[in-house]
């Protein structure tokens, strides 16, 4: 049985990986292909962020003289790494890899990594748009952490028990069934503020600040190419899977099982298709949508925004699942 | 203190997509100061015209001055022959010139504001709206036999008449931006992002834009009220009721903003569609070209001496040429273009300075700035660039106009 | 409406996207090879947009030979200096790589030998195969 029950794992933990990368560059592949379509073109085939890799690495790593070498190569791949990383501790429609090794805590400082990978590959590249993108992702980052940090903070506040801060236990716990009326409002209010910080996290319009094209020409992409740029690329599209599954995971934890009476196997496999079509569909609405429909915001404004529209959002949210907990007012 | 540093956006950076350079000293993300360097590319198109040309040539070698208003380069310098050779152009050939231009002008007015979306990230309004200008390229092409370059104007006339079928395909397409317009005006003007990211930025005072010389929609945004076509109308203009649009007719007052470039443009193109809907309706008929024997056309130019100054209102503002003849001589004796681009690249400074890293495209993009009409000159020996003094640029003038008057 | 672009979205979402695409949905591999595929009927090519007016369009040029009098007028109007004229045969050539299509040589040939034609799918790997030589 432990037996078994390594061998599982090791196999899992190394097909997570591809699986996560593969996954990714196909999300990336829709939202592309999809947000053409918003835009009333063809867009690109849905393939097309494969093919991009595969050039990508088929191309000269350009190193900057003046660059810090070692830094410069090494972030693109704990870049990825950590992305990745993410994915052990979250439920994809089965119990995550490393349930009850870590929990939601962890995972947001996780969640931190890439772009703080993302910051140091900035600075270390010695370009004046890498550095002027390198500071907007740290403000960035400083700006949509405290939104997030409420509504993770809220939502364990709101579960009872100890382990209240484990993902298993919250996606097993499914948030809807307990509220009442005040609470759903307030899970409304901290869904949406989720779903905003979203493109912050994964550096997107209108919060591409710190890779804004037209400004500070990919900022602190500007000098990364090749192999490197390709890793980057890689790991943008597993951050998007990996943030969606928490989404997911925090949210709409349902599985589909039981309306379908599958057991066994099936249901495995019903389950984790079923995960895969919400992971869509939330980066549709939290990606693909918003990014289509806005402009990009000033980074003063993307700082004032979370600090304190998106902040209050998820604060107001948090006071109505207190006020839930303690008026316990029902649906009927 | 935050720490000071320079950021060179261009000669090529993905905001400008033309060359040119902008130093900004920024201190964090705010700028401080700022060098526009321009010249950093020169074609020789006033040397082609005064040396390798004949004047129908050189007609079509001001068509390429610059892509987007290949209209209103070859009218100037068409303008300014006729003017010497004294040549008289038929009532309705005057009527087809203003529609061209006024064609040019929707095009290139959308053009502009599907580039201002895309410096802003808003990629969906920039395909929206090219969704939308391809209609007037549809009927450009229909009128013209060409989506872009024009080729219709001649000394003394248009090349081709507006067809009766075609009238109504104009009339179609205009009834299509009448619907459209209230649509873009929802996108550009009441989108919040758009607002955050165009009030109160760029902000160009009445009295810097005097002081600057600003043309065109950058000047009227500021709030001045000038327009070649309303000052001293060329063309078939002086029937036509034409006032320069500010930006006040909108929104009730005039900060001089990007926004409010926004709006004077916007109001522009439905200024337009009401040009040509007047022009379509009181066409004359008759004679297309004062000239139809091109060879005999060709001996009154190289016949005809003198100088001449011709102005137009092009899309981005003021274009004027200047033109001398000398007898005998077949080429433009002298050929000398000024196009707006050029004194509006000066007002970059005052827009720039104060404001943030994150506000250089929208603002830089917000004259509608036209790198290649702008280009003057490069000399670059010995891998080294060559700096020029005032005085020396003194001398060479001094010596020109010598040349010019002997 | 604090974003009006978002019902516009959904509708064009779900509409037909405005672009032609021309030659094919997505770019094939190798343009030559798909060319080749189309000719010989294996794959099927996306038409352009049509022409709106066949009588205005200014395609590739056609010139009449016989009409022709060699008086060399056309080749002093050309802007671009696409035509060449052949001193034996009193005859000129027309470098379409080098026409810019502004039809000045047709408006002053006096025997009205050279018409502006309706093709304009003129891309090719040579500047002076048959189809880019005209004479
Ligand atoms: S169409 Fe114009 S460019 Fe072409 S050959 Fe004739 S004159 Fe020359
Ligand atoms: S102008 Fe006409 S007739 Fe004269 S050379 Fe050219 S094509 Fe021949």
């Amino acid at each position: 049985m432990n037996g078994e029950f390594i061998l599982k794992l090791v196999l899992e933990c190394i097909l997570l990986p591809f699986f996560a990368i593969f996954f990714g560059l196909l999300l990336k592949g829709i939202d592309r292909k999809l947000v053409a379509r918003m835009q009333a073109r063809v867009g690109p085939p849905i393939r097309q962020p494969f093919l991009d890799v595969i050039k990508l690495f088929s191309k000269e790593n350009i190193v900057p003289e003046h660059a810090v070498k070692w830094i410069y190569n090494a972030m693109p791949l704990v870049c990825l790494a950590s992305s990745i990383m993410v994915l052990f501790y979250i439920p994809l429609g089965f119990p995550p890899l490393l349930a009850g090794h870590g929990d939601l805590v962890l995972v947001l400082y996780i969640l931190i990594i890439p772009s703080l990978a993302m910051i140091a590959g900035g600075f270390a590249s010695s370009s004046p748009f890498a550095t002027v993108g390198a500071q907007r992702e740290m403000v960035t980052m400083i700006s949509y952490e405290l939104p997030l940090s409420i509504v993770i903070m809220s939502i364990a506040f709101y579960l009872p028990g100890s382990n209240s801060f484990s993902l298993d236990f919250i996606s097993s716990h499914p948030l809807w069934n307990s509220v009442g009326v005040l609470g759903f409002a307030g899970l409304i209010l901290l869904l949406m503020s989720l779903i905003i910080v979203t493109p912050g996290e994964l550096a997107k319009v209108p919060f591409d600040v710190a890779e804004a094209e037209t400004e500070i020409a990919e900022g602190v992409m500007v000098e990364y190419s090749g192999r490197n740029l390709a890793l980057f690329y890689m790991a943008d599209g597993v951050k998007i899977f990996a943030f969606a599954s928490l989404i997911v995971a925090i949210f709409f934890p349902y599985s589909i099982s039981p309306l379908l009476n599958l057991t066994g196997l099936y249901a495995d496999i019903a389950n984790f298709l079923f995960f895969i079509l919400k992971v869509v569909i939330v980066m549709i609405f939290s990606v693909s949508i918003i990014r289509a429909a806005v402009a990009r915001y000033r980074i003063t404004s993307v700082v004032t925004g979370y600090w304190v529209t998106v902040a209050m959002m998820a604060l107001i949210g948090l006071l109505l699942l207190m006020w839930d907990m303690h008026y316990h007012v029902r649906w009927s | 203190m935050a720490h000071e540093y320079e950021l060179s956006i261009g000669p090529i950076h993905p905001a400008l997509k033309e060359p040119i350079m902008i130093r900004v000293k920024v201190e964090g993300e705010e700028i401080v100061d700022v060098d526009v360097i321009a010249s950093q590319n020169h074609r020789g198109i006033e040397w082609l015209g005064m040396n390798r040309n004949n004047a129908i040539q050189s007609i079509y070698l001001a068509e390429r001055v610059c892509g987007i208003c290949n209209f209103c380069h070859p009218s100037c310098l068409v303008m300014a022959v006729e003017e010497i050779a004294d040549i008289e152009v038929p009532e309705r050939a005057q009527y087809i010139r203003v529609i061209q231009g006024e064609l040019e002008r929707i095009h290139s007015h959308l053009l502009w504001a599907g580039v201002a979306a895309h410096e802003l990230g808003f990629d969906t309004l920039l395909h929206y709206v090219w969704m939308v200008r391809e209609k007037v390229m549809d009927v450009l092409e229909l009128v013209n036999g060409n989506r872009v370059t024009k080729s219709i104007i001649m000394y003394g006339g248009v090349r081709r008449d507006i067809k009766e079928e075609h009238v109504e395909h104009i009339r179609k397409m205009l009834d299509y931006y009448r619907n459209a317009f209230s649509k873009l005006a929802k996108f550009f003007l009441e989108d919040k992002t758009m607002e955050k990211r165009t009030r109160e930025i760029g902000i160009l005072t009445e009295r810097d834009a005097i002081e600057l010389a600003a043309v065109g929609p950058t000047a009227r945004a500021s709030g001045i009220k000038k327009d070649v076509r309303q000052d001293f109308p060329y063309f078939a203009y002086p029937d036509f009721d034409i006032h320069a649009i500010t930006p006040d007719e909108l929104t009730g007052y005039t900060v001089g903003d990007v926004y409010d470039r926004i709006v004077v443009r916007l109001l522009e193109v439905k200024q337009s569609i009401d040009i040509i809907e007047e022009a379509l309706n009181e066409m004359p008929s008759g004679e297309i070209i004062a000239e139809k024997k091109l060879v005999k056309l060709m001996a009154k130019i190289k016949a005809s001496e003198g100088e001449a100054v011709a102005r137009y209102e092009a899309p981005r503002g003021e274009d004027i040429h200047y033109v001398k003849l000398k007898k005998g001589f077949e080429p433009l004796y002298s050929w000398k273009v000024r196009a707006p681009t050029y004194i509006n690249i000066l007002s970059w400074r005052p827009m720039l300075v104060g404001y943030q890293i994150a506000d250089i495209p929208i603002i830089a993009a917000s004259i509608d700035p036209c790198m290649s009409c702008t280009n003057r000159i490069a000399v670059v020996k010995d891998g080294k660039e060559r700096i020029f003094t005032s005085d020396y640029f003194h001398e060479l003038s001094v010596k020109k106009t010598r040349r010019l008057m002997k | 409406m604090m974003f009006p672009m978002f019902k516009q979205l959904i509708v064009q979402m779900f509409r037909k996207p405005f672009t032609n695409p021309f030659p094919a949905k997505y770019a094939p591999k190798s343009m030559k090879k798909f060319m080749e595929d189309v000719e010989k009927g294996k794959a099927k090519i996306n038409p352009p947009v049509e022409i709106p007016d066949e009588e205005t369009f200014r395609g590739r040029i056609l010139y009449d030979r016989d009409k022709c009098i060699g008086c060399q007028l056309c080749i002093k109007v050309c802007p671009s200096k696409a035509i060449e004229f052949k001193k034996e045969e009193k005859k000129i050539r027309i470098y379409i790589g080098r026409c810019i299509f502004c039809s000045q040589c047709n408006d002053i040939c006096p025997t009205n030998a050279l018409s502006m034609g309706n093709e304009f799918l003129l891309a090719s790997d040579s500047k002076v195969n048959d189809e880019l030589v005209v004479e």
